[in-house]
């Protein structure tokens, strides 16, 4: 489904409040014959959270590494701080934080000449910041990389990502592997982070709960395209879930305005609406017999039935 | 200056014995070159540790530079700047400073002598990104041996040439741009290959240091597509006769073309035709030699065999993660039969072993006319048995530290060329069918022992999965 037949607009980059950080036009890119991004066009404004998401295999890695330099890409436009970007390179890297999905790097150094080596190119890196975490994340600085399990590595990722106090810090699933107080710890430092002006983040994971705790904005990467980005309570506003509930149970779902989805549970009928209008929804629920509920989904139901 | 140094130390803290042995012999060098101030012919002597110290240095750096240019890297600031400032601080330390003393020193062709020694730095950084500039220099040796009067004439006039130092600096600067260029290009990662795919071929060139794979040109992919072709058509003829009528012959079978999926017909015939092609090469650059002895033949045979042994050592390593999920799939009554079937799937590399090297002795002894080829082809053949059994024991049970592993490869390469000579000569000395028999005896029984015990102590081991610490 392209975008334009989805029941939601594009965001319109020029109504954006701030400068974007990242504007992407047209990116494609392409692994031998097998299409991933079909044209991403994408905009992101300074000092926001991003939240991208989308299915397993949906192109997620690839665009974040496509818009670090990291892959060459086919087609399209990458404009990062400003800059093209069609390889990654000068001043801006200052200014850029990443954590890769999976750590398999330098497994034969240990932590500290890892953090040694990587600060020694920076020009602002927070030693005091690298030292905390190191000690609250229990990471050893005198063991090996290659003798890390994958969720101190990925601890090890996040304090590399972070030290240099970066303007634009890009999460591949930074939190796959972490424990939940890990996890917790992360985000704490990723909501500091964030309280100083300017600082922008790019965060893909399937944890969307930690999405809901930043306050991200959403975007949906899928099809190869980024579907849409959204402010989380925007969506929220805009999203119901209607339960509509009867003895005799249900045939087949109702015709609605805004119906994204229906299902039958039973006596249940639960329909997402956008944009759904409170006297419509409860004259349908008089006219069929039905108890009506509205809930507000979360993220996660918004993102198993859109994604 | 700190990145440039931290970029600096890395050899150091890879590759230490490298370094200090490297800076060694540079310091030789270079004393030798001060001591020439006196005497100008001890220079050449100096310069002559220095190229050797800079040739080992510069493989090494190479190496590192591999597992360093990973895409991520090139996201710290002025990566490629302060790489670059790393090759000024090479040259410095390469050329510069012996370069300086040799001009005090004053001997002739001093200009000639620093121009070899970017040379030489230039070879061993290729050698080390994993180029395979070595043929490159085979095609020298491959004119000179041709043409060695007209060789010898270009020599002299290269000499007395003021262009030649010029030269040499470009062909440097061209080797330096063909190391360098891939490691500097960001590109999509190839898809890894099998831990156990036969390093030998060059199909699959990683480095020992940390599995870096150097990034496969256009040739090289193209080689993997066969090569994978082939092992594909090969587990599907596998499944097929399996699914026909199960058996446990039917499921080594599966679990061979699991463990080692470029050792099957078609994969050989290939991996044959591409070793022949390069066999050709090697005899037209040998054969001109003035003392040419066709029965090195036979042991460059043998050894090309065991090159495929370090490579299992180190995949087996890799693979034992993976493994766990093979040990679900067989879902074996006891760890020992799990251990038994993974020692009689590898007991497959003895026999495709030895015929390797018969194959590579046949080629070469037709090529080099070889008075005794029947000789020659005996003793690789009882030499590959022994030697196989062994490598393929050691590396079942031995060390997993690659310090020891090296060790061990060492001595198995040594123990297979003494055996390859020693048993070429009792055939001489004690005729064929004698020399055979009593050759077998020793060596074959050796090894046979040697992998008797080994596989009985593999068996006796539990299967570890856990994955090898970096």
């Amino acid at each position: 489904m392209s975008a334009a037949e989805l029941p939601l607009t594009l965001v319109d980059p020029i109504a954006l409040p701030a400068a974007p950080v990242l504007h992407v036009q047209g990116l494609v890119k392409s692994f031998d014959k097998r299409e991933v991004l079909r044209g991403v066009d994408w905009s992101v404004p300074a000092g926001r959270v991003i939240g991208l998401l989308g299915r397993n295999g949906a192109g997620k890695t690839t665009l974040l590494r496509c818009l670090l330099g990291l892959s060459p890409i086919d087609g399209g436009q990458v404009q990062l701080l400003g800059a093209p970007m069609t390889e990654p390179g000068g001043e801006r890297m200052h200014r850029i934080g990443f954590v890769p999905q999976t750590f398999d790097l330098f497994p034969w150094m240990k932590v500290r000449a890892y953090l040694d080596f990587t600060a020694a190119f920076y020009a602002r890196w927070d030693h005091a910041l690298a030292a905390r975490l190191l000690q609250g994340w229990e990471l050893d600085p005198k063991q090996k990389i290659g003798q890390l399990s994958q969720g101190q590595r990925q601890k090890l990722a996040i304090v590399r990502a972070i030290a240099p106090q970066p303007d634009l810090l890009v999460l591949d699933e930074p939190v796959a592997s972490l424990d939940p107080q890990a996890r917790r710890a992360f985000m704490t430092e990723l909501l500091e982070l964030m309280r100083h002006p300017g600082k922008t983040v790019i965060f893909s994971t399937h944890i969307t709960a930690d999405l809901e705790r930043a306050g991200a904005d959403i975007a949906l990467l899928r099809d190869g395209r980024i579907q849409f980005m959204r402010p989380l309570a925007e969506l929220r506003e805009r999203f119901v879930r209607a339960v509509l509930t009867r003895a005799e149970g249900w045939a087949e779902a109702p015709a609605m305005a805004g119906a994204l989805k229906a299902t039958v549970a039973g006596s249940e009928l639960q329909m997402l609406l956008e944009d759904a209008d409170p006297a419509v929804l409860r004259a349908l629920a008089e006219h069929a017999g039905a108890e009506l509920r509205v809930e507000t989904p979360t993220l996660e139901d918004l993102f198993v039935e859109l994604a | 200056m700190r990145a440039v140094w931290q970029l600096w130390l890395q050899l150091w803290t890879r590759l230490p014995v490298l370094a200090v042995l490297a800076m060694l012999m540079c310091l030789t060098g270079l004393v030798l070159a001060l001591i020439a101030m006196l005497d100008a012919r001890v220079a050449y002597v100096g310069m002559g540790f220095v190229a050797f110290a800079s040739w080992f240095w510069h493989i090494g750096l190479g190496q590192v530079l591999r597992g360093v240019c990973r895409p991520e890297s090139f996201l710290l600031p002025g990566f490629r700047a302060r790489l670059a400032w790393l090759g000024v601080a090479d040259v410095a330390q390469w050329v510069l400073l012996p370069g300086v003393l040799l001009v005090l020193a004053g001997p002739p062709h001093g200009a000639l002598i620093v121009a070899g020694l970017v040379v030489v730095a230039a070879l061993g950084l290729a050698l080390g990104c994993g180029r395979r500039v070595s043929l490159a220099i085979w095609a020298v040796f491959i004119a000179a041996g041709w043409m060695p009067r007209l060789a010898s004439q270009v020599v002299t006039v290269a000499l007395a040439s003021p262009w030649t130092a010029p030269l040499l600096m470009l062909c440097a600067a061209l080797l330096i741009r063909y190391a360098l260029a891939p490691l500097l290009r960001i590109q999509d990662a190839d898809t890894p290959t099998s831990p156990l795919e036969n390093a030998s071929i060059g199909r699959n060139s990683q480095s020992a240091l940390d599995d870096a794979q150097a990034r496969r040109g256009a040739w090289n992919r193209w080689l993997g597509e066969l090569f994978d072709r082939a092992a594909q058509y090969a587990l599907e003829r596998s499944l097929q006769a399996y699914r026909r009528r199960p058996s446990a012959a039917g499921r080594l079978a599966l679990v061979r073309r699991l463990l080692l999926p470029h050792d099957n017909p078609q994969a050989l015939a290939l991996r044959l035709v591409l070793v022949a092609g390069m066999v050709v090469i090697y005899f037209l650059a040998v054969m001109h030699r003035q003392h040419f002895d066709a029965a090195v033949v036979g042991a460059y045979a043998v050894l090309l065999t065991m090159a495929r042994f370090p490579q299992l050592g180190r995949g087996m390593l890799r693979m034992r993660p993976n493994l766990a999920d093979l040990y679900l799939t067989l879902a074996p009554a006891t760890r020992g039969e799990y251990q038994k079937i993974m020692v009689d799937a590898l007991m497959l590399l003895v026999p495709v072993s030895v015929l390797t090297a018969l194959a590579y002795t046949l080629l070469g002894s037709v090529l080099a006319h070889a008075a005794e080829p029947a000789r020659m082809l005996i003793t690789a053949a009882i030499v590959a048995t022994s030697a196989s059994l062994v490598a393929l024991a050691v590396h079942l049970i031995g060390p997993e530290g690659s310090f020891g592993r090296g060790a061990v490869n060492l001595v198995l390469i040594f123990g297979a060329m003494g055996a390859y000579w020693g048993g070429y000569w009792m055939l001489g000395a004690f005729g064929l069918a004698w020399g055979a028999l009593a050759l077998g005896t020793v060596t074959i029984s050796f090894g046979g022992g040697v992998w008797y015990a080994a596989q009985r102590e593999y068996q006796r081991r539990a299967p570890r999965f856990d994955a090898p610490l970096g």
